[in-house]
């Protein structure tokens, strides 16, 4: 039998009686459809099936949908069942750290954030191609914040602005305008389809931190004269900027493995020896697919520990392993305190992920990341930043790098000394 | 008594100039026309409040001027007055006593317009142009909230040029609805506020919006004790949310809806999408229409989550609505609502109202 392909996205409107195949035989998605269908003879479409999805994407998801989501994301599978019972339960869980701003991502809101992706993706196909106005912002789940780079202009603004340049004689330069509002309309939803890796740490740093853009002042107006302000785009958003030259600026959550931001990284320290290493070694290895030399290093490179953790503050170890398996996308806020250690169990091979949470797609590995690596000098400059002098360390903490296992609710939340690394 | 200055033909259907017999497009839905239409788009139409005897039609419109006709039964419209702004007008409402009409205009002045002295003045002034206007009437105070692009919302009472209170909107307003004790603010970025009128005006919620692009219409709609308990929200992508404000199951009660798109059921082609560009309930049955960038109004049950009607296309986007008090006649105008940019602007294609008969089409459909 074939296997329905509306039971798997939960939305089944025949429910037991569906001649296809439900996996799992979960006829709950498809209950809840039937009553909405028979009301109505005329066309139902449209209705409600919408709120549904999205109720899909907010809610965390139980593990038996992974299953359609098997294709390209094989290589995390297995980690996602290792790992999550680290993950989530050491996640928030504090050990007195008030902000975990590793929240370390469960597989759940992985698929959450992949899914995302391939949303925007589709919402871009069908906004250009369906013809509907196209100066407005967008948010990729309701109840998210908006996307930078798209502005919102009303149609009643725009068509005075007409009117006025019409009255100043001035229509070739309103046309300009317009024409270059809509380049840049045309700039950012060709980017958010290509989806590599700077625009996705964008977006969803975007999405993640409630990134507000900067209202456009869109310079239409008051002044008569001609420029435009570019609106929107150059705005700056820091996102913006990241996007165009992976300038290294502070976005939360930024930390692209590969170096992450050396802004990100002075201001958490924690961040630290991982990045250098990392980015010592991306220097050779652009395509963020991150090679076996990585592994190795970053194996011994987890701060001493070990072999499991039920760390929890995941962040990092991802970084190190499964760099190969790259789907490393943007690992999440810096401050990753000691804990590096290699979240999850056991074989470096299964934790990639973690630190590295959004997974986003395999497109990540071209990269513009190359372009990005000219800041592994600086970083490794800065290293007072990556890495605390050990006397600046606490007994404790000294104590806890030195172990072979961080303990739970004394792991530190500066970098290890360098000294006490061995790569 | 002032006429209108221009004269407008009757625009009824015939063969056009090719000779060929079909007819033209503008009303595919034999609906009646009002005469003397405004000259450029309608941007806002306003019925007149049950205290007034009979209906009066007020339609703004980017001439710069608003209208005024009498409709009758028969469903002949007399034009009655016209008065003029400096910019174009955004938007129309009368006061509840059905004595005066407030308009809203680009020129970034609001005014009174007084009907039997046939005078206007302006009574608010913002830094940008007055999107929405409104007439409040509470148990304690009366006064007219005029949201602007100016980023603010603004109360007066007509009798002073100073707002008896300001509050700030996080972005440019884009539309707004007021039913006492309640009004809902939408901005541009997706911005989305209720306020409660009671004592005086003071901002009840931010709503993260249920939608994913820009707003453009709202409207407010009324449980069956006769009090606002949601609203419903068009975005320029084909598409609507209701919302409840205290919903037992916002799960549930909250929901979106597609509408006016093109190919609904084939999935293969690429779907043509128009904004929303008015909603308005029906003031008895508590069904709402929809008319959009597509030239079509469509009629919906919110409670059954059913379509009622849609119209056939007429050939002009329709940019505004409005029911009359008892929900008799649901009037809609139809002309360019700048959907498609300037390309698509032809100063010469007339612009009409059109009213139809609501009492029929907009019962709601009983739920099985």
């Amino acid at each position: 039998m074939a296997i329905c392909q509306f039971f798997l996205q939960g939305r089944c409107r025949f429910g037991d009686r569906c001649w296809n195949e439900h996996p799992g035989a979960r006829g709950a998605g498809g209950g809840r459809q039937q009553p909405q269908q028979q009301l109505s003879g005329n066309n139902r479409r449209g209705w409600n099936t919408t709120s549904q999805r999205y109720s899909n994407v907010i809610q965390p998801s139980s593990f038996s949908k992974s299953a359609p989501w098997g294709g390209s994301r094989d290589q995390e599978k297995p980690s996602f069942g290792s790992f999550d019972s680290g993950a989530s339960t050491n996640r928030n869980e504090g050990f007195g750290l008030p902000e975990n701003p590793f929240a370390s991502l469960s597989p759940e809101e992985q698929k959450d954030e992949k899914k995302l992706l391939e949303g925007i993706v589709k919402d871009m196909e069908v906004w250009e191609s369906s013809g509907q106005w196209i100066f407005s912002v967008y948010s990729p789940v309701k109840k998210k914040p908006n996307i930078s780079g798209f502005t919102d202009i009303s149609p009643e603004e725009l068509r005075l602005e007409y009117h006025n340049f019409l009255t100043s004689n001035n229509l070739q330069s309103y046309v300009n305008s317009v024409q270059r509002l809509i380049n840049q309309w045309r700039n950012r939803v060709n980017e958010l389809k290509s989806l590599n890796i700077s625009t996705k740490v964008a977006l969803l740093s975007d999405v993640k931190d409630r990134v507000n853009q900067a209202a456009p002042a869109f310079g239409f107006g008051s002044s008569q004269a001609a420029t435009f302000v570019s609106p929107g785009f150059p705005v700056n958003n820091s996102s913006n900027d990241n996007a165009q030259n992976f300038s290294f600026k502070t976005n939360s959550g930024f930390a692209t493995a590969s170096s992450g931001s050396p802004a990100v990284l002075g201001s958490s320290p924690a961040f630290g020896a991982a990045a250098s290493v990392s980015s010592a070694i991306s220097t050779s290895a652009p395509a963020f697919g991150f090679g076996k030399p990585e592994i190795t290093s970053a194996a011994s490179f987890s701060f001493k520990s070990p072999a499991d953790s039920s760390f929890g503050s995941p962040g990092f170890s991802g970084l190190t392993t499964s760099l190969a398996t790259g789907p490393i996308s943007a690992p999440v806020a810096p401050a990753f305190g000691g804990g590096s250690s290699v979240a999850g169990s056991g074989s470096p091979g299964s934790h990639s992920h973690t630190a590295f949470s959004k997974p986003s797609n395999d497109t990540f590995g071209n990269s513009s990341i190359s372009t990005s690596f000219s800041a592994p000098s600086s970083i490794i400059a800065t290293d007072n930043v990556l890495f605390t002098p050990r006397d600046k360390l606490t007994v404790q903490e000294l104590e806890q790098f030195q172990s072979k296992k961080f303990t739970l609710g004394k792991i530190p939340l500066k970098p290890p000394p360098l000294e006490l690394l061995n790569i | 008594m002032s006429l209108f200055g221009t004269t407008s033909g009757f625009g009824t259907s015939g063969t056009s100039m090719f000779g060929s017999t079909t007819t033209d497009n503008h009303n595919p839905m034999k609906d009646i026309e009002v005469t003397s239409s405004p000259d450029d788009s309608i941007g806002c139409l306003s019925f007149s409040p049950p205290t007034l005897p009979g209906n009066f039609l007020i339609a703004g419109s980017w001439a710069n001027d608003v209208r005024c006709w009498e409709v009758q039964d028969s469903g002949q419209t007399i034009p009655k007055a016209q008065q003029m702004h400096t910019g174009p007008v955004l938007d129309v409402c009368w006061s509840d006593d059905g004595s005066k009409v407030f308009t809203a205009s680009c020129d970034k002045t609001a005014k009174m317009w007084d009907l039997s002295s046939n005078q206007a003045i302006q009574i608010a002034q913002h830094d940008a142009p007055v999107k929405t206007i409104h007439w409040i009437k509470a148990p304690n105070y009366s006064c007219v909230m005029t949201g602007s692009w100016d980023k603010t919302l603004k109360f007066w009472d007509t009798r002073s040029s100073n707002p008896m209170m300001v509050l700030q909107l996080p972005e440019r307003c884009y539309c707004a609805d007021v039913i006492y004790p309640m009004a809902v603010v939408a901005t541009a970025e997706r911005g989305l506020i209720v306020y409660q009128l009671e004592n005086q005006p003071s901002e009840f919620r931010r709503i993260e919006s249920p939608l994913k692009h820009q707003h453009r219409c709202v409207a407010i709609f009324k449980d069956k004790q006769n009090k606002p308990t949601g609203f419903a929200l068009g975005s320029i992508e084909g598409r609507v949310a209701i919302h409840y404000i205290n919903p037992p199951n916002p799960a549930k009660d909250n929901f979106t809806f597609k509408c006016h798109r093109s190919n609904g059921t084939n999935t293969s082609a690429p779907q043509d999408i128009y904004a929303v560009n008015g909603i308005a309930f029906h003031p008895v049955h508590g069904t709402l229409a929809t008319v959009g960038s597509d030239g079509r109004f469509s009629f919906w049950d919110k409670d059954a989550r059913t379509k009622l009607k849609t119209s056939e296309q007429l050939d002009q986007p329709i940019s505004a609505c409005c029911f009359n008090h008892n929900g008799n006649i649901f009037a809609y105008a139809s002309s360019y609502d700048w959907s498609k940019g300037h390309e698509f602007y032809n100063p010469q294609k007339k612009n009409y109202i059109f009213l139809r008969n609501a009492a029929e089409e907009l019962k709601p459909r009983n739920k099985k």
